[in-house]
Formats: C-alpha cells, sequence, structure tokens
C-alpha cells in the first residue's frame, strides 16, 4: 500500500506540473483570444475590421491550430483543476474522489474532442 | 483623574464544567504601550486567577503566545491594543487547534509533524570530529537561513483553511523545516524528506492561500518554501519518470 | 501532555463560510472561483468548433457574435485579466531575481509580465491574423 501512495504522489506532483503550465498559458496566451473572438470579431475592431473573422485562426496558417490547442486545451485542464479544488473548499470535500474524477473525464474529452476537430483540419484541410 | 479602560473579551472554556465554550468580559485599566499579553496578566493576577492561556519570554522569541485576536492569528506579546480599532478585543485560542482550556490548544499534532520530517542534519557518512566542521559559504547559509527563523508559534496553521479543513496536511511550519535541511548543502537527507513532503498530504493540499506567510512574525514566509518544494516534486516526478536509473 | 484525557476537547469545525471571515480570505476565493470563467470559455469555445464542424462555418462565427456568449466571454475575459494579475505576483513572490544585493519585489514580475503579455498578445495577433 505504501508504494501505491508513493505512486499516486508522484503522479500527482506531474498533474500539479501541467496545472502550472496552463496557468502560464491561461495567464499569456487566453486574453487574446477572448479579445479576438468576443470583442474584435463581434464589433469589428483591429484586427477584424477587414475580412478576416476568426475561423481564419485555424484556416490561415498551420501555427494558429496549434496556438488554438495549446490555448484552450491549457486554460481548461488549468481551469478545471483549481474549480475542483475550490469546490472542495466550500464545504465539498467529502466528495472530493467523485469530483477529481468527474473534473478529469471532462479535461479529457474536452482535450480529445479539441485535438480532434483540429487534427482532422490539419489533416484533411476542413473541419468538418 | 479618570482611567483609560479596554475591554477584553476571552474565550473560556472548562471542560470539567462547561461543555460549550462563552464569552468573559473583563475591564482592564488601558495603557498605550499596553500588549494583549499585558493585559491577559493583568486579569489573570487582579481579576481572574482561573483564565489559562500560554506564554513564555513576551518578546516574540518563544512562540508560546500565539492566539486569534479579532479573528487573526497574532502573538499576544506582540499586538499593542493601541493597533486595534476601539477599546474591546476579542481573544479566541488559535484557529483549527483542538481546545484544551480557555486559550490553551492542543499542540500535539503539530508536534508529531515536526518530527516527521526529520529536523537534524542527514548524512550519508559522519566524518570524524577530527576532520573538522562541514564548511558552509555565506551563499549557501543564505539559501535556507530564512526558513530556520522559525519560532514554532503555529499561527500560520492558525491561519490556513487547507489546514482547517484537512488536519492531515502537513502544512506550513513543518514544510518550511523540512525544506531548510533539503537547502540546507551540509544535509544529504533528499532521499529521506523528499517523500514526505511530495506525499499527497504534504505539499500537494496547498492552493496558495498565502495567510501563511502574512501572519508570520519572524518572516520565514512558509508559502514560498511549499510553493518551491512543489516545484522540486515536480521535476523529481519527471526526473523518475524519463531517467528511471539515473540522475538526481 | 499524554494520552490521559479525562475530559473532552473542544473541536471547532471549519464552516463552508469560512472564507467570508477576512478580505484576504474572500479575495483568495475569487481568485481560485476565476478559475470557473476559464474552464467554461474553454468549454464554450470547443462547443462552437463543434458547430463548425458539425453545421458550417458560419454557425460557429454566429454563435461568436451571440450576446449571451459575448456577454459570458467579456465576464470570462475580465476574470482571466485578474486570474493573470495575480499569477504574474505569485510568480514574482516564488522567484525572485537577484540584482546584487537585493532583490526583485512581487510587483516588479507583476509590471514586467504584463509588459510581456501585451507583447505576446501583440505577436499572436501579428503571427496568426495580419500575416
Amino acid at each position: 500500500m505504501k508504494v501505491e501512495a508513493h505512486k499516486v504522489a508522484r503522479l500527482h506532483a506531474i498533474l500539479w506540473g501541467i496545472f502550472s503550465l496552463g496557468g502560464m498559458i491561461a495567464a499569456f496566451l487566453l486574453p487574446v483570444l477572448i479579445y479576438l473572438t468576443a470583442i474584435a470579431y463581434p464589433f469589428n475592431l483591429w484586427p477584424f475590421n477587414g475580412t478576416r473573422d476568426p475561423s481564419f485562426l485555424i484556416t490561415g496558417h498551420r501555427l494558429g491550430a496549434l496556438f488554438i490547442f495549446v490555448t484552450i486545451a491549457g486554460s481548461l485542464y488549468h481551469g478545471i483543476f483549481r474549480f475542483q479544488s475550490a469546490l472542495t473548499e466550500v464545504g465539498l470535500i467529502k466528495y472530493r474522489r467523485a469530483l477529481e474524477a468527474v473534473g478529469y473525464f471532462v479535461i479529457f474529452v474536452g482535450i480529445i474532442v479539441l485535438g480532434y476537430y483540429l487534427a482532422t483540419w490539419y489533416l484533411n484541410g476542413t473541419i468538418t | 483623574m479618570s482611567q483609560d479602560i479596554a475591554t477584553i473579551r476571552v474565550t473560556r472554556y472548562r471542560p470539567e464544567k462547561d461543555s460549550k465554550p462563552y464569552f468573559q468580559e473583563y475591564k482592564v485599566p488601558y495603557r498605550h504601550d499596553m500588549v494583549v499579553l499585558d493585559a491577559l496578566n493583568y486579569i489573570k493576577a487582579e481579576m481572574d486567577g482561573s483564565l489559562t492561556y500560554r506564554w513564555s519570554c513576551r518578546m516574540g522569541v518563544c512562540g508560546s503566545c500565539g492566539a486569534n485576536i479579532d479573528g487573526e492569528p497574532k502573538l499576544t506579546c506582540a499586538s499593542f491594543l493601541h493597533d486595534f480599532k476601539g477599546r474591546t478585543i476579542t481573544v479566541e485560542p488559535m484557529a483549527n487547534f483542538p481546545v484544551v482550556k480557555d486559550l490553551v490548544v492542543d499542540m500535539e499534532d503539530f508536534m508529531e509533524k515536526l518530527v516527521k520530517i526529520k529536523p537534524w542534519i542527514i548524512r550519508e557518512k559522519e566524518t570524524p570530529p577530527e576532520q573538522g566542521e562541514y564548511k558552509q559559504s555565506a551563499q549557501e547559509l543564505e539559501r535556507y537561513s530564512q526558513f530556520s527563523s522559525c519560532i514554532n508559534c503555529m499561527l500560520c496553521y492558525a491561519a490556513c483553511p487547507i489546514y482547517g479543513l484537512n488536519e492531515k496536511f502537513l502544512g506550513p511550519a513543518a514544510t518550511a523545516l523540512a525544506y531548510r535541511y533539503i537547502e540546507d548543502s551540509r544535509d544529504q537527507g533528499k532521499d529521506v524528506r523528499f517523500p514526505i513532503v511530495h506525499e499527497m498530504e504534504g505539499v500537494w493540499e496547498c492552493t496558495l492561500v498565502g495567510e501563511c506567510s502574512v501572519v508570520c512574525p519572524k518572516g520565514v514566509d512558509p508559502m514560498l518554501a511549499i510553493q518551491k518544494a512543489k516545484i522540486l516534486g515536480a521535476t523529481n516526478a519527471i526526473k523518475s519518470i524519463l531517467m528511471p536509473r539515473g540522475g538526481r | 501532555m499524554g494520552d490521559n484525557k479525562r475530559y473532552p476537547e473542544l473541536r471547532r469545525r471549519v464552516s463552508p463560510g469560512w472564507w467570508t471571515a477576512s478580505r484576504h480570505y474572500a479575495m483568495y476565493m475569487v481568485r481560485e472561483w476565476t478559475s470557473l470563467f476559464i474552464a467554461v470559455y474553454s468549454l464554450i469555445f470547443i462547443y462552437g468548433l463543434s458547430l463548425w464542424a458539425t453545421v458550417s462555418r458560419a454557425n460557429f462565427l454566429n454563435f461568436l457574435k451571440n450576446p449571451a456568449i459575448i456577454g459570458f466571454s467579456l465576464a470570462a475575459l475580465v476574470f482571466t485579466m485578474y486570474h493573470a494579475v495575480t499569477w504574474f505576483y505569485l510568480l514574482g513572490a516564488i522567484s525572485p531575481i537577484k540584482i546584487g544585493r537585493s532583490k526583485t519585489k512581487p510587483w516588479q514580475a507583476l509590471v514586467l509580465n504584463l509588459v510581456l503579455l501585451v507583447i505576446v498578445s501583440y505577436l499572436a495577433i501579428w503571427l496568426l491574423i495580419l500575416r
């Protein structure tokens, strides 16, 4: 049982490392993405004051799809990891394991779906 | 001559008499240079000898007199009455610890954790005294000296909501002390301490509330020690997967 | 202090509202709950992409123009910036840089990283949209 605990702790250390990386991503890359999709595009502001729109982020350059993947996957991971710990702090500590399971499930599904769409675009030239 | 009066509301809990705690108010003559400990001592000497609390050095180095004053963990010997709004001050036992009587808390859990992290220099092989002392440069000392300032007052545990929610959490002071030894160039006990610090109830419970470092009377900054320990833990875990036999 | 506790100790439980006790705790809770907006925005974005994949690109773009989505995204932006600011400050507190005999302060790391954020954002727009 002691060996098991050590392995779980080691896994958690890595999960925390990814969470930390996600925090960097959410801090440095997410603001500009939200600006582009929720302010620049709906209100016709720079750089979407011409003909381009947010879909160009994926169709324009290879780097764009990578940017979307890193930003959304990193932010999703960080957000869910932290939110599930915040929930345990407001009285739900009893349901900790269940919250973690649900959290990681949502992260897993989210990243798979995101990766699938972006990979489809990358390989087929169309996101459908 | 009218005298300035301060009102001290103290938690009373006498397990042999009461099943519940209650507040008792005492009116104490106020001087500008009084600290809360002075008020408690006055109460015990002149008004109510049954009031029970810990104190010793009365100058902020022994770590005995921690309490929650107006809701914040503070040393009673270091809390001037004039720093609080109004002349009514509430003194409660330190949060997150079981109360034995009045303001005295049960320190058992904390003491166990201090011992658990093995707070002594661990060498792979001790060199005999004839070979002289273990030398350490000023830079090497600086890497850990801040974390060696801890007076074990436990205010950081009283301030930490995570410890309040989960008693198994190793906690700020114990982790800072473990980190003090991890960073000490004379110590060779990483193999022993890392598993303790990096277990699930070790640093991973911490969510960076940061109150521990805010209340620490000695500037130890346990939050910093925990964060650095987390980074060590994450890099170690990755290393142990990428290089299972090699590198440290 | 031995095991002979003849009288019961008082055990005080932490209530779910513990964080309302002080401003520090409340600001900490706000900081943690910004994560909800970050996570939900990410999920909304993925949902938007699924509209593109299953319906049409125009559908995705209309989705972005939905007032409710814009409203939520703006709130998410505010909270993401709050996350960024608190994150940069923490970076400064955890990894001060030694310059000569003194160390950098957290607010300096905050300013430096905010400048970096502006640079990175502009670079992203230049590399991905303007080119």
